[in-house]
Order: structure tokens, then sequence, then C-alpha cells
């Protein structure tokens, strides 16, 4: 049986917060009395705070990400489960700026609904509030499900650029605006062929039995809509581009960046190996990979998978990516 | 008798009172459409809520000042430890309802009118549908706040606080009793389809509870009062 190292299942997400804010106490602050940490260093120009949270578990989102030129603070739930709303509703008015405070939201209804409450709050003290929320994720784009596309891959992405683009002074309603024509330009896909441990069991989330691939995996330990039968990994990342980039708009001038993210248990030797198979098949389509980033993002616990995002960029989206940034997980 | 912060502190900790006495009756609905930790939840917002009226804030300042107090403090008493204390997502939901409730009646003057009950429910029922998304008809707490909104709005005026929160209170247990006949779209009985079919939603219950509290004590008294000659304040 499978097991993590941890002093108590119930504290190891309090414990990690504790021993995150110790080793990265030159970037960012926890507040334990209200559970969020905040960036120690901000540029002065921005005009909004910038909050996002979600449950833990997908280390390093979002607590990695908070620091110069992405997160102004992060509100971590405990593993798997949305943050309360006072924390986000704390954080938020520790954070906002003269036009307020934009919140980052994964698409998941225990997000949205706290997120949301901490919004109707700040509305009573007179703090304005926007929400960006993403949904990138193509395996759960079904008309059927009224609570719409998962969030995902993704967050990273629009985290980076949309604190770049709070760095350049941009307001509250042109921070949203952007950030909306973002998330519709980015979707991700993932596949497993390996559940998550559970914390509290030390069980698999799902029994896949060998040569099988979840397609279309979630980072809680969802099932995929599919699986697949396992097969080369040229011909999976062929199959993964292909989907994707039906799902995106055609990039103005054929180019994108892109992230490959291991959810939890897979090599960087594998990740830059299909890295790898992602720049082949763009080349292939006559399509420009502008930027790559490579390695563990938005990670579920253990899950032995990965996740692509692709985001349809042009020259102001490449021009976020590229400014500069410092936090725990991504600095230049 | 006016329905200042007097009136409201006792709604508020009869609410408590009735909460804790069918503390178990509630985790008993919710166990059969939802996650059962309905009744604790709700409960603990209460325990906090009458624990701040009882004792002051931590910093040692009366959340509620001794006297003359005005309507809106307790119910801001209430919707700040329903938002800040409670975990899932109903209990907070609740916190809106009280936070506009709050506001309404602040902005009504130091004591409760009619017209800030029927403002404040309608405006906590436009936030909780803004937050979560539901509509009246998905086997929620709306569901009894829907009607509850609207035979608030339609007292006119000079209605007493407590006759329109009658009022107010039989609609609701009239939204309560449809909640057992619909199978729920959102919120926790969403995931049980027709298993949790005739059972009416814990959250609707809490929403006709939190109503009839106000009042209960007053309709019971009156006849008593009014056979003795005495006055029928608005106070439970």
């Amino acid at each position: 049986m499978a097991r993590y190292f941890a002093r108590t299942t119930g504290s190891l997400v309090a414990d990690a917060l504790e021993g995150f804010a110790r080793a990265h106490g030159d970037l960012v602050a926890y507040h334990p009395e209200h559970g969020y940490l905040r960036a120690r260093h901000s540029s002065p120009l921005r005009r909004v705070g910038v909050v996002s949270g979600g449950g833990s578990g997908h280390e390093p989102l979002h607590t990695g990400f908070v620091g110069a030129g992405m997160l102004d603070a992060a509100c971590p739930g405990q593993i798997f489960a949305s943050p309360h709303n006072r924390q986000i509703f704390e954080a938020s008015r520790a954070v906002a700026r003269r036009e307020g405070v934009l919140h980052i939201v994964k698409n998941y209804t225990g997000d949205r609904i706290n997120f949301g409450i901490a919004a109707e709050r700040l509305a009573h003290e007179r703090v304005p509030c926007a929400r960006l929320l993403v949904d990138d994720d193509l395996a759960s784009d079904d008309p059927a499900v009224a609570v719409g596309r998962r969030g995902t891959g993704g967050t990273v992405l629009l985290e980076k650029l949309l604190g770049a683009a709070a760095d350049r002074g941009l307001g509250l309603e042109e921070l949203t605006a952007l950030g909306t024509r973002l998330a519709g330009r980015c979707r991700s896909l993932a596949v497993a062929s390996a559940p998550p441990t559970s914390p509290t069991t030390g069980r698999p989330a799902f029994e896949l039995p060998p040569g099988v691939l979840e397609y279309g995996v979630g980072i809680h330990g969802e099932r995929a809509g599919r699986t697949l039968a396992d097969e080369p990994l040229d011909a999976l990342v062929d199959r993964m581009t292909t989907s994707l980039l039906a799902a995106l708009p055609p990039p103005p001038d054929g180019g994108l960046i892109a992230l490959v993210s291991g959810l939890g248990s897979v090599t960087r030797l594998e990740l830059y190996a299909v890295l790898r198979e992602l720049g082949r098949a763009l080349d292939g389509r006559g399509l420009a990979l502008r930027r790559s980033l490579v390695g563990e993002f938005v990670t579920a616990l253990d899950t032995g998978g990965f996740c692509l995002t692709l985001l349809t960029t042009d020259e102001e989206a490449t021009g976020l990516y590229d400014a500069p940034v410092s936090t725990p997980a991504w600095r230049w | 008798m006016a329905e200042d912060g007097v009136f409201t502190e006792a709604w508020v900790r009869e609410f408590a009172r009735s909460v804790a006495a069918c503390e178990s009756e509630l985790t008993a609905l919710d166990q059969l459409a939802g996650d059962g930790d309905f009744g604790v939840n709700l409960r603990s917002g209460l325990v906090a809520a009458v624990g701040v009226l009882d004792r002051g804030t931590a910093d040692g300042r009366a959340a509620v000042p001794r006297r003359p107090r005005a309507a809106h403090e307790p119910l801001r008493v209430l919707a700040t430890a329903f938002l800040d204390e409670v975990g899932g997502t109903s209990g907070p939901l609740f916190g809106l309802l009280f936070q506009e409730l709050a506001a309404a009646a602040r902005a009504d003057g130091p004591r409760l009118t009619t017209h800030a009950l029927a403002v404040g429910t309608g405006r906590g029922l436009a936030a909780i549908r803004r937050v979560g998304g539901a509509a009246p008809g998905d086997k929620t707490l709306l569901d009894a706040l829907h009607p509850a909104v609207l035979a608030l709005a339609a007292c006119p005026a000079p209605t007493p606080p407590v006759r329109a929160l009658d009022r107010a209170s039989v609609t609701a247990w009239d939204g309560v009793r449809r909640t057992a006949g619909r199978s729920a779209r959102r919120g926790r009985a969403s995931y049980l389809g027709e298993r949790a079919a005739g059972v009416p939603d814990p959250g609707a219950v809490g929403v006709a509870l939190f109503l009839t509290t106000a009042v209960r004590p007053v309709t019971v008294l009156a006849p008593f009062l009014k056979a003795a000659g005495a006055p029928v304040s608005g106070r439970p």
C-alpha cells in the first residue's frame, strides 16, 4: 500500500504551508490566522491585486506562484477542497489596490461558490472585485454539463500573463477583459496511466489495468470520460495535439505557448520527451512553438500522468509571458 | 415594543434554541438528501453568534453595544458568524442572506421595518443566486426563500414586521413542502437523483425555521395576551 510522508494526514496541509513559508520566507509571508500566503514584493505600479486559490494537492499551484510578477496572494484549501470564503475575503482585503482585486478562479463548484461569497463580502466593504474563471479543460467540454469545463493547467499561464499585465498598471476592467480573451485561447488535456493515492485511505482513487490510459483525467482523481489502449508516445501526443488544436482559435501568426505539466509522479526525463513530440507535432502542422515550459505546475497528488496546455499567442501575450517574475516556483 | 435590537437579538437567540432542539432531525433530513453535515453547520454558526452576543468580541469591545442598540447589530453578528465560522457551502450562503438583512436593516435606522425585511431578503435571494447559480425550483434553500421574499414584498408598508414575517414563514413552509416533490438540479441533493424524492430540502427547512423563530413566540402568546387585555408587542 502506498503512503505519504506526513506527520498526520489531517495536518499535512498546515505542516506543508509552515515549511513552505520557511523555505521561501524571502518571497512570501504566511498568515496562519486567516490561512493565506502573501507576496513580500509586488510592483508599485499595480492598480489591482491578483488573488487565486483552490484545493491543496496541486503543488506548486497556487502557493508556488505567489510573488513579484504573479500572485499577490494565494488561498490554499484542504486537499482537493475549496478554500473557505474567509481566507479569500481576508487575503483580498489585504492585497487590494486602488482599483480593487482580481480573483483567478478554477471552474469548480466549490471554488466558484467560495470566491463568490468572498466577492459579495468585498462589495459590502466597497472593495471592487472581478473574477476571471479559468475553464481550459477540454475533457470536460460537454454542453450537457451545466457547470462547464473544469479549470486546470491553463491556470498557471493565466496567472503569469495577468500578473505581468497587472504590473503594467492595467485597471480592473481591462485586466478582466484581457483575462477573458486569453482564457478563450487556452485549452488543456491530461492523460494518466496511474491514479493518485488517497491520503486518507492510502488506496488508489480508481483501478486502472496495465496497458490502458485515462484520456482526459481530472486533477482530483476524477476518471476520464474514456480509456484508451496505450500507444507509442508520438501517436499519443499527436492525438492530444489534434484534440487541443481543434478546440483553439487558429493562431494569428501560427504561434503557440505550451505548458507540459507532470501530474505528480512522472519524471522530467519523460516530460521533456513529451515536449519533443509536441514540437514535432506542431512542426508537422506548420505551427510554431514560441515558448514552452516543462515541469510540474498543476499536479494531482501522485497521479501518474501529464497535462498538455496550449495557448495561442500573439506579440502582446508573448511579451507578458517574458516579463520578469520572482516566485518560489517560477522566476526569471 | 418596537422591533429594535432587542427584537432581533431575541430572534437570533430563538433561532439558535430551535436549531439546537432539532439538530438531530435536521441531520437526519440531510442524511437522506445530502451529506449529513447541515444540522451541525447550522448549529455551529448559531453557537458562534450567540457566543458573540453573550461575550462581546475577542478584543474586549462589546460586539453589540449594550443599550440602546439598533436592529441591524444582532443580524450583523449572525451574518459574520455564518460567513466566518461555518464550513461547507450552505452555511456561508445563509451568511449572505443575513448580511443583506443586516445591511437593509441598518439603512432603515434603529428599528426593523417591513420594508427592510423585504429589501434584505430580496437582496439575500439575489446574492445567493449569483453565487450558487441555483434558481427557485432546483430544490435548494431558495425554494423557501423565494416565496418568503414575495410575501414580504406584498405587505403594505404599514404592516408590522411581525405580521409580515408571519406571512413569510407560512409561504416558506409551503415552499419546503414543494421541495419534497422535486428532484434536485443543484446543491446537495443533486447527486442523489430520485433517491432524494419525497425528502424536503434541509436548507429550505433552515430558512423557514429562521423566519418562524422571529414570530413563533409572539403568535403563540398573542391569543392569551389579547384575552387578558394586554397589548400584543412585536417582541418574541
